[in-house]
Order: structure tokens, then sequence, then C-alpha cells
């Protein structure tokens, strides 16, 4: 017997649970730096382990048991095993992989621009969040609400006050960097791999094990090529450190590349579930999760002591209360219905299926045989929007008879 | 394979254990419950209408349904 649980759930777990992975990360990521201070080679070390980590774990998650394979049972229950792209999905992980490829630079970039002390500029890659809500308003199928857009700016100035650190000094370049090279990369990564989570591999849905074994090894190869060009260009050979740091650097760099596979692939499948720009500000929940990190790492020297300044201190707390704050708010919101509906003799059934698709917020239409002939899902943060884009919509549909709205007040689903 | 909506009247009482009796049920692979015509959606993905048949029957068996109506999906666009 499966478990059934709530959805809303399953969402907050994955999402939480890549933000455990993702604080834990950061103190690999912080041990790796003191190691391999070549900014460039880190980066290129971090992705070659990533491919080989990922490799090899989406080879154990393969391992069938139980009529299933070990990767369905533990991590995701739409994995089979790890196999080859097929034709839809490369457009879209070339494009993912680029993203990853030139965030991560971006990050690299910046860690050299400001030799290592990041600290100040970083919390601004946030703001990422607020990028998404604007490119969700275009892209999905449901314009941000008012509740939307206010949750994203509480949890974005949260998390950037929760993560302010003065200890370094700030400049336009390195704010533009942030703004115009490490947020847009992340903006296509996370799109682009919303879009390949929800895309049907052989009639099932896609998996988050190949789309992260797929991401990391398009992104190596961007980074790769990029770096090269850098290297060309500069007279410098960051490549070469970068493959001598592997050799020299295995352990803290292999730690980092297991806990950011996880991170990812829970990422994802949290992707396939919420809007990016919902699961984004979920995940910023990383800067609670990451502050037993730091006062770990502190204590024992290898980033500067936690503060005990009480004005950084009131900050970051007002930082992290807002930051629940807004995600508590995206958890609460959010309204399902259903509508059914009964036609009147005499019209097309696809054509009226279409229309129905094409009023927003719907995100389920179905055609049924019983005394209803459609049945659609709605997926609304407000009551009032219900009503004002989606009855109004509904009864303009000519050939529609009658229907009744039915919310739900509150659902189960096998997971 | 196939996917259909079993639609639930419930008498009042004691829906709590109804829906805890529900979740138990193979096949079923969401419960909604609804403020409108009914009380509870369920969706049921089953191979045969023989297990369709079997799905509805453990419903039905179950105290505090009044009514159901199945609804067969006969297409579907999700997201």
């Amino acid at each position: 017997m499966k478990i059934k649980i709530r959805k809303r759930y399953l969402f907050f777990i994955l999402a939480f649970s890549s933000a455990i992975f993702n604080a834990i990360g950061s103190a690999f990521d912080a041990i790796s730096q003191i190691y391999i201070p070549d900014p460039w080679a880190l980066g290129i070390a971090c992705f070659v382990f990533g491919v080989i980590v990922s490799g090899l774990f989406s080879i154990i998650f393969s391992i069938p048991y139980k009529k299933k394979s070990l990767g369905a049972h533990t991590i995701d229950p739409t994995f089979k095993r790890v196999r080859l792209l097929k034709k839809q999905e490369v457009k879209y992980h070339l494009i993912a992989g680029f993203g990853n490829a030139v965030l991560t630079i971006g990050y690299f970039f910046l860690l050299s621009l400001m030799s290592g002390d990041v600290s100040i500029v970083l919390p601004f890659t946030q703001v990422v969040i607020l990028y998404l809500v604007i490119i969700e308003s275009f892209s999905e199928k449901d314009t941000p609400s008012l509740v939307e857009i206010q949750s994203s700016v509480i949890v974005t100035f949260g998390a950037i006050l929760g993560s302010l650190t003065l200890s370094g000094s700030i400049n336009v370049t390195a704010l533009a960097i942030v703004f115009l090279v490490i947020n847009p990369g992340w903006v296509l990564l996370s799109v682009y791999q919303r879009k390949l989570k929800m895309l049907k591999i052989d009639e099932s849905p896609n998996d988050a094990i190949n789309i992260r074994v797929w991401n990391v090894i398009f992104a190596c190869m961007f980074t790769i090529i990029i770096v090269s060009i850098f290297d060309g260009i500069m007279g410098t050979s960051h490549v070469i450190a970068g493959i001598q740091a592997i050799t020299d650097q295995y352990f803290w760099v292999f730690l980092l590349a297991i806990t950011t596979f996880f991170a990812f692939v829970f990422y994802i499948r949290a992707l396939g579930i919420g809007k990016a720009s919902v699961t984004q500000a979920v995940k910023a929940s990383l800067i609670l999760f990451s502050l037993p990190v730091s006062l770990i790492l502190g204590y024992y020297g290898i980033i500067p002591s936690f503060t005990t300044d009480p004005v950084m201190l009131v900050i970051k707390l007002m930082g992290i209360v807002l930051m629940l704050l807004g995600i508590l708010s995206f958890a609460l919101t959010l309204t399902k219905a259903y509508i059914f509906i009964r036609m009147k003799p005499g019209y097309e059934i696809q054509q009226t299926m279409k229309q129905l698709w094409n009023i927003k917020g719907v995100s389920r239409v179905t055609a049924v045989a019983g005394p209803y002939d459609f049945i659609i899902k709605i997926h609304t943060r407000t009551l009032v929007k219900g009503y004002e884009r989606i009855i109004r919509k509904v009864e303009s549909i000519q050939g529609i008879d009658d229907y009744s709205w039915q919310s739900v007040l509150k659902e189960w689903e096998d997971i | 394979m196939m996917n259909a909506y079993i639609l639930i009247s419930m008498q009042p009482g004691n829906s709590d254990k109804a829906i805890a009796e529900m979740r138990k049920i193979e096949h079923v692979e969401k419960i909604s419950v609804v403020a409108g015509e009914f009380d509870i959606v369920i969706r049921v993905k089953v191979e045969t209408l023989e297990e369709l048949l079997e799905a509805t029957n453990k419903i039905q068996m179950i105290q505090g349904v009044q009514k159901t109506t199945t609804q067969v999906i006969e297409k579907e666009i999700a997201l």
C-alpha cells in the first residue's frame, strides 16, 4: 500500500530537503575554497566531479529492487533508470546547462574579483525570486496574484537581510555581475529544469535524477568551453589548474558534489509541483538552515566567526522572520476547485476543451462520460480571481448548459 | 490504463473516519474534500473496468457514503 499525503506537504518537504543539502554543501564549498583558491579551477573541478558523482549515483539508483529501481523507492517514484536524452529534451537541456554554466562562472568570477569575500553581494542573488515572478507572468498559465508578488517581495527582502554580513566591501561591478550574470543564469536553469520536469517521457512524467545528470553534463561542457576561451584570450591556464585541483583535492570537492547532487534532485522534484518562483522562495529557507553550518564553520575558524554585533543580529532576525512569513503565506493561500460542466448537444468537444484550457488558472481539463461532460481543475490564489477570471470566462463559452463550482477544502494524493 | 472521477455524496456524520478508509483503497490516486453539490471527489487510476468496479464497490461499502457518481475520463489536458 502506498501512502497518501497532502501534496502541499510533499512540496515543502522537497524544497526544505533541497535547502538543507544546500546548506551542508555550502560548508564543503567554504572548505574547498581554502584548498583550491583559484575560483576558475574550483568551478571546473566541481563540475567534473559533479558529472562523476551524478553518473555514479544514477547508476546505483538504477539497480532494480522489487520490480522498481532503487531510485524510485527512495528519491523519485518516476525514476526508472538512467537513460539517453530524448529529442524533445535536448533543446531544454542545452539552455538549462548553459544557464548553470553562466551562473557558476559568474559566481567564480565574482569570487576572484572580490578576492574571496562575496558575503556582501551574494545575498542579492535572492532577488532571482522576483525575476522568476516577472518571467512567469508571461510564460505560465497563471499570472501572479497580489499575494504571490507580496510574498515574493517579503521573502526576497527577508533573505537579503537574513544573509547579510558586513565584512566585505560593495562595488558596482560586483552587483552588476549578480544582477546581470548570476541571476539570469539561475533563471534559465530553474525555468528550463521545470519545463523538463513537466515533459512526458514515454507517457510518464520525467524524473529528477536523469534531469540532474544531464544538466551537469551540459553545464560541465559549457563551463570548460567558456573557461578555455577565457584562457585563450587572457593567456591564463585555469583549465589545467582545474584538472590539477581534481587530482590534488578530490576529497572535499567530492563531498561538495554529493550534497549538490541531492540538493538539485530534490529541487527539481519540487519544481515539478510548484512554480519556479514559489519553489525558489521556499528554498530561500537555506539561510535559516545555513545558520548552524556557519556557526560550526566559524567555531573552527574556517570562516570569520558569527557576528555578535547586536544591530546585525537584530537585522538578521528581522530578515529570518520576514522570510518565514513570506513562505508561510505561500503555503496557506493556494486554493483549488473543481468545476463540473454540462454541455448542450451539438457542440464540438475538442474545441470546447481547448477553450476551457485557455482560461488562466485552469490546470487540468478532462472530458468525461457520465452525468457531466467536463471536469476541470482550478488553482488560484484568491477566490475573487476565481470569479473574475474563471467563472466569467467559463460562462462566455458557447454550448455550456450548466456548471457547478466545488471548492476543494482538503486533499490527499498518492506520491 | 484509464482514469475516472468518483463523485461522492456523504451522510452527515463521521466523515473523518470514512476518509481514512478511502485513503487505504487501492487505485485511489487523489481524495479531495469539496464544498458544493458533492462532498468528496476521488480520482482513481485503474487498468480495467473490472478494477474500477472493485474500487467503486469498496467506496460504496464505506459507512456514511450515500451516493456515488462515476465519471470515466475520456480525454485530458493537464499541466
